[in-house]
């Protein structure tokens, strides 16, 4: 029953961090919240018993947060 | 003197911790993706993000670690060759499409050699996708240097 329960409050908080990336202005902030939610998603995957993608969603993650940024460097940080 | 020689505490110390450890994990995955988490897949993408810092703190005029296009092209495919070229032995053997008891190789028991199929096929991967992510990289900073 516990698990559940903290399954269930990792799926809320991932649905809030979507929330703030859509309706945030600063694409910085959102890269950076993306990665939240990267890491949001790699807690849920190990309790749903699935190491292996959630390796692959860390390394992905992280290298993914890296080319945002990079990309970042040319075109307006703030979306109008 | 040398104390700093990237250009920072911070950089100095990614570049001598993170980049070694990242590129020495990365074949610890590779090699023990059997029996636990990992693969192929992690182990390429685990190396491509070494290679990324260390072009990242370098710089993209440095000797070291600069890939270029070409090549990375050229060996993201040799890695998809790797991968059939262990498929084609298997045939050559006398059994179907990456049917590892078939591999023409001296061994007696047959989980070594499926063993030594999986490690083939893995090794390709792990080329494939980390020179598919330094091939990204090349593309992302050319666009943005237009």
């Amino acid at each position: 029953m516990q698990i559940y329960t903290v399954e269930a409050i990792l799926l809320v908080f991932l649905i809030l961090i979507t929330g703030c990336i859509i309706y945030e202005r600063d694409l910085l902030s959102a890269v950076m919240i993306y990665c939240a939610f990267s890491f949001g998603a790699v807690l849920l995957y190990l309790m749903m018993g699935s190491p292996d993608v959630a390796f692959t969603e860390v390394v992905v993650g992280t290298v993914s947060t890296i080319f945002y940024v990079i990309a970042l460097k040319k075109i307006d940080r703030w979306c109008k | 003197m040398m104390k700093d020689p990237f250009g920072g505490m911070l950089l100095n110390t990614a570049f001598r911790i993170l980049v070694p450890f990242s590129l020495v994990y990365a074949v610890y995955v590779l090699i023990l993706g059997e029996s636990s988490p990992g693969g192929g897949f992690q182990a390429g993408v685990v190396m491509g993000f070494g290679i990324i810092l260390a072009r990242l703190i370098l710089g993209e005029d440095s000797g070291i670690f600069n890939i270029r296009l070409k090549n990375s092209l050229a060996l993201a495919g040799c890695g998809t060759f790797i991968y059939t070229l262990a498929g084609w032995l298997t045939l050559a053997g006398g059994g179907k499409f990456l049917d590892y008891s078939f591999l023409p190789v001296a061994m007696e028991e047959t989980h070594e050699l499926h063993a030594l199929g999986i490690l083939m096929i893995e090794t390709g991967v792990t080329i494939c996708v980390m020179m598919t992510i330094l091939n990204i990289m090349d593309a992302v900073v050319r666009r943005s240097e237009d």
